[in-house]
């Protein structure tokens, strides 16, 4: 029995909140931030909670996806993006994902990707602030309990078109320039978010293009549903109409793609970006009118032809969110619901959230607000 | 030595080949192209070099932003004026080839990052290196606000001890982390 539920606004707690960590993330600290700050504040909220520490990768996905969930009031990850990707995918994997998607989940930074954390504590109109702060403020905010909608994309990769590989994501899907690996340790694999390095620098120095096809359904194009509605307005029913008919906007990747989608008619790349949310690092505020569950990918490509000036200032602008306002004129933004990349290059990385996926043609479509995230 | 302009002693390019990571065949055409940049008197000199803008005139150099302290750091010239003996011009290559380790690209990469040769890279050689990214005029750079900036961020990164300069080690943690690294650091004639 919880007596503390009714503290707890939305969140209905019957028994505690499994928080998950990766003991490896974010430099190996995430633990010591668990037991520096977050315990003390989940215990002085009386918030019951249950502490996983995850073993090596996809230990998170096979225990979402085999637990009894109605044990859970919400699934909260201390990490960075890695393992809430592991946990959604994970919950989208059951039979009964529809109900359990909906269990609200919470982030926590404490990993090197906090992207997400970024993101919703953007979004709750905080000032731009240091990890710890962020921390701590993510903290509160899962004492609150409050949840919102979140949209989630699914993207569809793989060799093999009638039967592709189909991922949930809830941040980005990057190629090219962006793309960076990090090799953290044998046992995970995590992919950093783009940020400069002297890696990157380097990698200036011979700034490559990447070739590919780039296609994608503009927003004022759904038919129906979307007519008269700003991409702010709430979406309740939307959410499981737009997944039942997923098929609806994507067509097979070895059919060409329906007529009202646009083709983007060069064929030569520096990066392309796909988000759902605003903030693909720390310090990378990509998608500045990006919201929660705004039911958009933000799609922003750089076009090859790009000096490496410009592109570094792009880099530099993206700090601030200020880099769609630079007027680049390589630099091309638009609103999307789906998207497909048939990549040409022999050679190059692909990120879903920040994981690096096979390479090859893949397509995303928009899910609006069919996750549910401890946020204000 | 004892290498004419017309070819390579047998003994030598086996030599040559055991000592770096270049194959025969590579070997003998950089002697050729090397013998090209020669100029007449200088073809039956014992140990020939190359003056540095003979060898900047080398397609496979000529756009790239760091070929001068390439030349550099390769160059075993009392006069550190950046000629290249054809000994020289071989580690060059060796060091830039498909076969070379991660381990010896990442170490010649830092030594020609260290602007200053002073065995770190502190902000003024990553402004450098910064620089030569952009370009030589001044509508190319960029600001000193952005300056800063950049060179703050890649700080923050790649400065594990914070001592304000990134070491030998830092750097190379930093570099094995860019899988496009050793492909970007290639010149292969």
């Amino acid at each position: 029995v919880d007596s503390s539920s009714s503290r707890r606004g939305v969140v209905h707690r019957p028994c505690s909140v499994m928080l998950l960590v990766n003991p490896h993330s974010g430099k190996g600290q995430a633990l010591s931030l668990f037991t520096g700050h977050v315990q003390r504040m989940l215990n002085e909220a009386g918030v019951p909670h249950t502490l996983v520490i995850t073993e090596r990768q996809n230990h998170a996905r096979e225990l979402v996806r085999e637990a009894d969930l109605s044990q859970w009031g919400a699934l909260v990850i201390m990490s960075g993006d890695g393992l809430l990707f592991e946990v959604v995918n994970g919950l989208m994997e059951r039979e009964d994902w529809e109900e359990a998607i909906q269990t609200p989940l919470g982030i926590l930074p404490g990993g090197s990707g906090n992207a997400l954390a970024a993101s919703i504590h953007h979004y709750s109109g905080a000032q731009p602030v240091s990890s710890e702060e962020l921390l701590i403020s993510c903290g509160f905010l899962l004492c609150k309990g409050l949840v919102s909608r979140m949209d989630l994309a699914s993207v569809h990769l793989g060799s093999s078109p009638s039967n592709p590989t189909r991922l949930f994501s809830f941040l980005s899907l990057a190629w090219g320039f962006v793309a960076d690996v990090d090799v953290e340790s044998e046992k995970y694999r995590h992919v950093g978010a783009a940020r400069f390095t002297m890696g990157t620098l380097v990698r200036l120095a011979s700034l490559r293009v990447y070739k590919g096809r780039l296609a994608y359904l503009p927003v004022d194009e759904v038919d129906g549903e979307e007519d008269g509605q700003s991409p702010d307005s709430p979406r309740q029913n939307t959410a499981h109409l737009t997944f039942h008919n997923s098929h609806s906007l994507l067509v097979p990747l070895d059919q060409p793609v329906p007529s009202d989608w646009v083709v983007v008619p060069e064929e030569d790349f520096v990066l392309m970006l796909a988000m759902y949310q605003s903030h693909l690092a720390k310090d990378l505020y990509a998608a500045p009118d990006s919201t929660l569950d705004d039911g958009l990918i933000h799609l922003i490509y750089v076009r090859a032809g790009i000096s490496r000036t410009a592109l570094l200032r792009l880099f530099l602008a993206m700090e601030k969110g200020t880099h769609l306002a630079n007027n680049s004129p390589h630099l091309v933004y638009t609103r999307v619901r789906a998207l497909r990349l048939e990549p040409y290059s022999s050679k190059g990385v692909i990120t879903v959230d920040g994981e690096v996926v096979e390479y090859g043609p893949v397509q995303a479509q928009v899910h609006g607000g069919i996750a549910r995230l401890i946020t204000r | 030595m004892g290498t004419t302009a017309s070819q390579l002693r047998k003994d030598l390019l086996s030599e040559y080949q055991e000592l770096t990571f270049l194959t025969k065949q590579e070997i003998i055409l950089a002697h050729k192209r090397f013998s090209e940049l020669l100029s007449k008197e200088d073809r039956n000199v014992p140990t020939p070099r190359v003056p540095m803008e003979k060898v900047l005139s080398l397609p496979e150099l000529k756009s790239n932003p760091f070929r001068k302290r390439i030349c550099h750091v390769f160059s075993t010239s009392d006069m550190k004026d950046g000629s290249l003996t054809f000994e020289d011009f071989l580690d060059l290559l060796s060091a830039f080839s498909d076969s070379a380790t991660l381990e010896i690209k990442s170490h010649y990469a830092f030594r020609i990052f260290d602007f200053d040769d002073d065995g770190t890279l502190d902000g003024g050689d990553l402004e450098k290196l910064v620089n030569c990214l952009t370009g030589e005029t001044d509508d190319t750079r960029l600001t000193t606000e952005e300056m800063r900036q950049l060179i703050s961020n890649i700080l923050e990164e790649s400065d594990i001890d914070k001592d304000g300069t990134v070491n030998l080690s830092e750097f190379q943690h930093v570099i094995s982390r860019s899988p496009d690294f050793v492909s970007s650091f290639k010149i292969v004639l």
